[in-house]
């Protein structure tokens, strides 16, 4: 018995043992307050970066962390427009033909200077590449012409209305050619060199990335000491460290949790709009229910998108008729935040179209890709039933879902969300011309065919606009999508922080500012 | 040793049974190019990346090809971080080792003492509550007591910190979470092979010899109910290494679980094939393991 009261001893010891450890290892960074003076920022993520091949990815949130250690040419900024970064100066001299001038007295991270070369190495190496993730968003150029160290000119095959949108996302960030020739891409790898504010400090899969100020930096000089990137993939988890000050940014904030962080004292949420808009896409062919026009407006009329927005998401969201958002060159605006609803018209619709009784359709529909997504296809569905049309729910696995979405292999309606990393209408629409929609809503349209076509070349940017501003509207009383909302990200923050997130979902360190 | 030889030479099989079933799953599971590429990419797009990555192989060809490099110790490159699948598996079993060590050491610190007790004090309140505590730590999902450890201990108490690895600090509350299952388990066992050699006649003799009650507990009774008890540890020990995938996402611990639950999800083949790989060499090993200590334990079991 003495024995047992040892073992029991020695179990508690264990334990105190074990919590006072905890204790004095947590102290950093647990409350809030404590962390205010400090110069790092730690940002928790939702996954960890992919690589830093930066041609060779199409992942949002690995960009968001490598325009801290890369710099575009070009920065494309929503209100303002396209703003110079690394290349000073441009100009379009011909259809295809558009000359830059860099910047001078810039330095990678490793002390080599950035020249012409190192461009043309860049943008060349995405383009011909074509086993590269983002080869399919550069392959448009043709060639790039070194006049001298600090100009050079950018060949299209075609003309390229959207070029400066291209060079100035995802896998344009300017990489050091002579370090990656002598040193060889696993080493890039392993020790990634860029020209931005931070350079590369530790990477632990899966845990965190740590990135420290560059003090050579050509711009502002740094704001922090030290960026950490953590990820952290579960929701609950990654609001629990928000909570406690681990962290000083979290994304993702699950709509459910918001009150829960806007109720804790020195963190809050922040909601902004992204690129992604959900919308239904249907069958616009005669031998589908949803051919008829009247068909799909009534389909419209009958779904209350801001009552699926104001339920479902928690208001994180904003009803649309048009997929081309602003911020976006070719955005129609006056589609935008607007929404129908109205079942008594949907009814008299329906009846005019023939099915005074409904209708049966079938609506797929991803099952957790989305927020939200089983959820809004179910409302969906008791909504057109209010108006008669029963619908047959076909919810499945994402993977499955976008086998049969590339067979082009759906009944009359299903459920999905684009976003558009391209900030250009081109890329917004181009599955609604005639050769791309076929087999999927087999929309047929020849003046939107035409407009969509034009535009894609048009290399005068105010009539391009107005010829996808044309198309927009069409597209809104045809119908082939319906659109629902565009979708909010709502970011956890410190209130010890200034932060506006962007509609790219970049994170500038620099543009998060102690307040 | 020709036991040994023998056992090594049985796994054989296993291993090209676990080989072929991982490798089929995983392809009949989904494209990974779908998986890949966003929903605007080009039918080009994907075809161009189906044909780098040797999808467009036929299945068997694809298995065969897979086979012959596993041989030489290549297990492919992982199609999301581009480097090689094997290390990328390698460089996180420490801290998968770590974990499972921790929770290990938590479950024997709460198993043995309240097994040996709830043993000893048979149908009194204290075993029935140990019984019931047991019952109720088994029945406990991992994802809901770390969620709800991470609630009570760190966000409103702010003890530990809520995940990440690093610190001791850290390692506790994924170590409970683990380790609070495991310990529920070998309670009931350590209990239940108590009661069994507490009725058995050499203990009765070592109580009629005069011998004190601890002793006759301690080293007479437990040491031969901790057979089951091995069997279970040495088990667990191994499904600690590949279960540790709810528990380490929850805590965003960076070891082999939350690995294999990513590639998984994003149907990194490569990755999950060295990964079940892995795990599969421990199970066997830690099977073998059991066996080895059971020896050991019980001199009159001899391997021939």
């Amino acid at each position: 018995m003495k024995k047992l009261l040892w073992v029991l001893l020695l179990v508690l010891t264990l334990v105190i043992a074990g919590c006072s450890g905890g204790e004095t290892s947590s102290t950093e960074g647990e409350e809030p307050v404590e962390t205010s003076d400090s110069k790092t920022l730690t940002i928790a993520m939702g996954t960890d970066i992919v690589t830093f091949d930066i041609h060779d990815h199409n992942t949002t949130s690995t960009e968001a962390v490598h325009v801290n250690m890369f710099n575009y040419l070009l920065t494309n900024d929503p209100e303002e427009g396209f703003q110079p970064d690394l290349a000073e100066s441009w100009e379009n001299i011909d259809d295809t033909t558009w000359s830059f001038k860099l910047r001078e007295g810039v330095t990678f991270h490793n002390g080599e200077e950035l020249t012409a070369d190192d461009v043309k190495y860049t943008l060349e190496r995405v383009a011909k590449d074509d086993t590269l993730l983002e080869h399919g968003n550069y392959n448009q150029i043709e060639t790039v012409n070194v006049v001298s160290d600090y100009e050079f000119e950018i060949v299209t095959k075609n003309p390229e209305p959207a070029l400066l949108n291209r060079l100035s996302r995802l896998g344009s960030g300017i990489l050091p050619q002579e370090y990656i020739e002598t040193e060889g891409w696993e080493v890039f790898l392993e020790n990634p060199v860029g020209t931005g504010p931070y350079k590369f400090k530790e990477w632990k899969r899966d845990d965190r990335l740590t990135l420290e100020a560059n003090t050579e930096y050509f711009g502002d000089a740094p704001k922090w000491e030290e960026l950490v990137f953590r990820s952290i993939p579960e929701d609950s988890t990654r609001v629990s460290e928000l909570l406690t000050g681990g962290v000083d940014v979290a994304v993702n904030i699950p709509p459910t949790d918001v009150e829960r962080v806007n109720e804790t004292e020195g963190v809050t949420t922040v909601q902004s709009p992204t690129q992604r808009v959900m919308m239904l896409v249907l069958r616009t062919d005669e031998d589908s229910v949803t051919g008829d026009p009247l068909v799909r407006e009534a389909i419209d009329l009958a779904i209350d998108k801001q009552a699926i927005v104001d339920s479902l998401l928690e208001g994180a969201g904003t009803v649309t008729r048009t997929r081309v958002t602003p911020g976006n060159v070719g955005a129609n605006e006056d589609l935008y935040g607007q929404t129908l609803y109205d079942p008594e018209r949907a009814r008299e619709l329906l009846a005019e179209a023939g099915y005074p009784d409904g209708f049966e359709l079938t609506l797929t529909g991803p099952n957790g890709r989305y927020l939200k997504d089983r959820e809004t296809v179910e409302l969906i569905a008791a909504m057109l039933s209010e108006v008669g049309i029963t619908v047959n729910q076909e919810l499945i696995e994402w993977s499955a879902f976008n086998q049969r979405y590339q067979e082009r292999d759906f009944a009359e309606m299903f459920y999905i969300g684009y976003g558009n990393s391209m900030f250009d209408a081109s890329l917004a629409l181009d599955r609604l011309t005639i050769e791309n929609a076929e087999g999927e809503t087999d929309y047929d349209n020849q003046q939107v065919n035409d407009l969509l076509l034009a535009a894609e070349q048009n290399m005068d940017p105010e009539e391009r606009v107005q010829q996808y501003q044309e198309a927009q509207e069409i597209i809104a009383e045809d119908r082939p999508q319906i659109y629902m909302f565009q979708l909010d990200a709502i970011t956890g923050i410190n209130e010890r922080l200034d932060f506006e997130p962007l509609l790219n979902e970049m994170f500038y360190a620099d543009s998060i500012t102690l307040n | 040793m020709k036991y040994l030889v023998q056992s090594i030479i049985k796994t054989i099989p296993v291993l090209l049974l676990i080989t072929l079933i991982v490798f089929l799953l995983i392809r009949v599971t989904g494209d990974p190019v779908s998986l890949m590429l966003p929903e605007t990419a080009t039918e080009e797009e994907r075809d161009s990346l189906r044909e780098s990555m040797g999808l467009n192989e036929p299945l068997p060809i694809q298995y065969f090809t897979y086979l012959g490099e596993l041989v030489t110790g290549d297990f492919g490159d992982s199609f999301r971080y581009n480097t090689d699948a094997l290390s990328l598996v390698l460089e996180r079993l420490p801290a998968t080792f770590e974990l499972a060590i921790a929770s290990m050491i938590v479950a024997i610190v709460i198993s043995v003492p309240l097994g040996i007790l709830s043993a000893v004090k048979r149908n009194s309140f204290f075993d029935l509550f140990i019984t019931g505590g047991a019952v109720l730590g088994k029945a406990m999902p991992n994802f809901w007591l770390g969620i709800m450890l991470i609630l009570f201990l760190s966000v409103t108490f702010q003890i530990f910190p809520v995940s990440g690895r690093g610190t001791l600090g850290h390692l506790v509350l994924p170590a409970i979470t683990l380790g609070t299952g495991i310990a529920a388990e070998m309670t009931r066992l350590i209990r239940s092979s108590m009661l069994e050699i507490l009725e058995q006649d050499f203990i009765r003799t070592a109580r009629s010899k005069g011998l004190g009650e601890s002793i006759i507990v301690n080293k007479h009774a437990f040491r031969n109910a901790l057979i089951p008890v091995v069997t279970i540890m040495a088990l667990q020990t191994a499904t600690l290494v590949g279960g540790t995938l709810i528990t380490e996402t929850v805590f965003a611990w960076p070891g082999l679980g939350q690995l294999l639950v990513q590639s998984v999800n994003l149907r990194d083949m490569a990755v999950v094939q060295a990964a079940t790989f892995i795990i599969a060499i421990f199970v066997i090993l830690s099977n073998l393991l059991a066996d080895l200590i059971y020896r050991f334990l019980d001199p009159r079991i001899k391997y021939e």
